[in-house]
């Protein structure tokens, strides 16, 4: 899959401030909203937020993919994010979560969206990758990172 | 073939003239032949699919040798030659040296079309361009060993075929050539080899198989056109033809998959399923009859309509429209073929069609494991490849047909065909079990973790619930733009493609299993948790259905009143 396809240069952040997991949600959706990807804010934050009601998607080493389903979006939104504190995500192995990877799709649209994430999390799962990735110092470097494969 | 059809249909219309019954009809000569093939099919697509019941319920074997054995039964040379029935007469009797009458063997041209047209629909093109080098060498290695030894088998034995280009000599050998993977897949799915590396490269094998098969006998009834007039053998216009055949078939795929698109967009113009699913079958028919009008067979012209539009978004719903023509037509064709077998006419061949179908088997487990042995296999994974690759079906079975039909093979070789089939078929599952026995096919030093299977199972409270998470599951892939393919084996299972990922689906009573390579796992386990965490959002929700039992009550309420 060409994650360059999905992924957008300006939706790959370095930088996250927050540090809950409320705060991490809804500063990847601010910033989503900055970046003209999306316009209605608290239906798209009150999708994600729905789903981490079900089970976190804190996952493991550090690695959280927090997604929603919703109609406010046309096509697959996808924005990866660090935050390298730090964050407590509920995550399945109780460690904090560090590399934030967000998708947003449409509810009926068909489309490889989970398999993005599964692309992702897929590319990430060597430790060595999550280092690189978390040495990062730029967004252009994350996007290289991950697109470059 | 258009002049024999022809000829056939006035021999028919000639030899029922003359019979007794059209005197008794007074002139309702049109009337009484549909009657009698009503009639006929009536008795086919009974006996047919009782046949195929039977076969798969108690001998585990493919329906269409249930079908095959119900036609050999119903035939002119077993029982339907024998009974008489009052005002109709014998009611499958033989017509100018054919099993049945050319309506009837109209009717089973027609499915035979079905057939090929959801054969290339169902063909995964993107893995037959893209999947492993391996699986192309397999295919081709399977084709020219089958192809020359079942030619070779013919011209050494002794009778009168003296040429590797005598057109039965030919014809024999691509009867051989074409593999029916279905079974093969049955056995991969139960033993869950299907993600193995012997199951990918055998189902990545076949592809080839039928795309290589299908351009080899459009070379071959030009070649046999040509040298069956006789005289000597014509390389420069053997090639011609050759060429024209491989052209063919290169242009008008090539212009079907490019305009593909471009056709279903058009016709889906018309907004009603319906129509588009029964426009894309004329498409196919048309292309079907101007195929046999470019001197090739009509099965490759509706073959390669399916090919063309496998690759758009109508391809589900063509194959699942046509899937109830498809289950009711395709038995009356096998049903057919079984009844063109002529006891008698095979007595004097029966040595020669155990040898014939011996070479069968040794062609395909030779010139499929050779190519996997040299690539990346170990002996144990050639076998395996090899015994995948053995078992022939449909395709030859069509294919003996159009031989007799043409009269390039006489009823004697049709039943060696038929033989054939049969002996691969009935062999390949008990050996291809045995052989998966023991441990990995693959040599030692390219065995890398990649191609490690994991399994993913799911223990659910009950069949139910397996079941409709099952078919959230498969909906959901499709979401996600996967093939999802259903191998209807008897435990429900799936073989789920796209692109270079590969996995299967099983439903094992309440258990839900994935069998999927290791690099791929990472899809279908988060694919499956958002079904799952749906799945408990409904069954809370229910709960919040307060009058579920004043439900049950109204429903009720009044019946015994």
């Amino acid at each position: 899959m060409n994650l360059k396809k999905v992924l957008a240069a300006d939706a790959v952040w370095v930088d996250l401030k927050a540090n809950t997991k409320a705060g991490i949600l809804e500063e990847m959706v601010d910033r989503l909203v900055a970046a003209g990807k999306i316009s209605d804010r608290e239906t798209i934050l009150e999708a994600i937020k729905d789903r981490e009601a079900k089970m976190s998607t804190g996952m493991q080493n550090g690695v959280a993919i927090p997604h929603g389903k919703t109609d406010s979006v046309k096509q697959l939104i996808a924005a990866v994010g660090l935050q390298k504190e730090g964050v407590d995500f509920d995550s399945m192995d109780g460690l904090p979560c560090t590399i934030f990877i967000m998708t947003l799709s449409p509810i009926k649209r068909a489309g490889p969206h989970m398999q993005f994430l599964a692309e992702v999390s897929r590319l990430i799962s060597q430790p060595a990758e999550r280092e690189k990735l978390l040495a990062a110092k730029t967004h252009a470097e994350i996007y290289e990172l991950l697109t470059g494969k | 073939m258009p002049t024999n059809t022809v000829h056939v249909v006035t021999n028919a219309v000639h030899t029922l003239a003359g019979s007794e019954h059209l005197t008794e009809a007074s002139g309702h000569g049109i009337t009484h032949l549909m009657m009698l093939l009503i009639l006929q099919l009536g008795v086919i697509i009974i006996a047919a699919k009782v046949g195929g019941f039977l076969f798969q319920r108690f001998l585990k074997m493919p329906t269409v040798l249930g079908e095959l054995a119900s036609g050999m039964l119903i035939g002119p040379y077993a029982l339907g030659g024998m009974i008489d029935f009052p005002s109709i007469g014998i009611l499958f009797a033989e017509h100018d040296g054919l099993a049945a009458s050319a309506e009837l063997y109209g009717i089973a041209t027609l499915a035979s079309i079905i057939l090929l047209f959801l054969a290339g629909l169902e063909t995964d093109l993107s893995a037959f361009l893209r999947y492993s080098v391996v699986g192309s060498f397999v295919g081709l290695g399977g084709l020219v060993f089958s192809f020359v030894l079942g030619d070779l088998c013919a011209v050494l034995w002794p009778n009168d075929i003296h040429s590797f280009m005598d057109p039965a000599a030919l014809f024999l050998g691509v009867i051989s050539v074409a593999t029916s993977v279905g079974i093969t897949a049955r056995i991969l799915a139960e033993k869950r080899k299907m993600a193995s590396p012997e199951g990918v490269t055998i189902l990545a094998g076949a592809v080839f198989d039928d795309v290589l098969g299908i351009i080899t006998l459009a070379i071959v009834m030009g070649m046999a056109d040509v040298s069956g007039t006789g005289g000597e053998v014509n390389w420069g216009r053997i090639g011609l033809i050759a060429l024209k055949a491989i052209g063919f078939f290169v242009v008008v795929t090539a212009l079907g998959l490019l305009f593909a698109r471009r056709i279903t967009a058009a016709i889906k113009q018309f907004r009603s399923r319906e129509i588009m699913v029964a426009t894309c079958f004329g498409l196919a028919l048309l292309l079907a009859g101007l195929a046999e009008m470019a001197g090739l067979a009509m099965i490759i012209g509706a073959y390669i309509m399916g090919l063309a539009l496998s690759r758009t978004d109508l391809a589900h719903e063509i194959e699942h429209h046509l899937q109830g023509v498809y289950n009711i037509m395709v038995p009356i064709f096998f049903c057919v073929m079984g009844m063109m077998v002529d006891f008698k006419a095979m007595k004097p061949v029966l040595y020669f069609g155990a040898v014939y179908s011996m070479l069968a088997v040794i062609s395909k487990v030779v010139g499929c494991g050779l190519p996997a042995w040299l690539m990346r296999f170990n002996l144990r994974g050639s076998l395996r490849i090899g015994l995948g690759m053995l078992p022939r079906g449909e395709v030859a079975l069509i294919v003996a047909g159009l031989g007799l039909a043409r009269g390039v093979v006489d009823q004697g070789v049709f039943g060696v065909a038929i033989m054939m089939t049969v002996i691969t078929t009935m062999l390949a599952p008990p050996l291809l079990v045995k052989s998966f026995e023991r441990g990995s096919g693959v040599r030692k030093a390219l065995d890398c973790g990649s191609e490690n299977i994991e399994t993913i199972e799911l223990d659910l409270p009950s069949h139910d619930i397996t079941e409709f998470l099952m078919q959230r599951f498969i909906h959901a892939l499709q979401q996600e733009e996967f093939f999802v393919h259903n191998l209807h084996t008897e435990q429900p299972t799936y073989r789920v493609l796209k692109d270079d990922i590969a996995f299967t689906l099983v439903q094992d009573e309440s258990k839900l299993q994935i069998n999927v390579p290791s690099a791929n796992q990472n899809v279908a386990r988060m694919i499956l948790l958002e079904e799952v965490l749906a799945l408990s959002d409904l069954l809370e929700s229910t709960k919040e259905m307060k009058g579920l039992d004043q439900m049950g009550t109204d429903l009720v309420s009044g019946l015994f009143a």
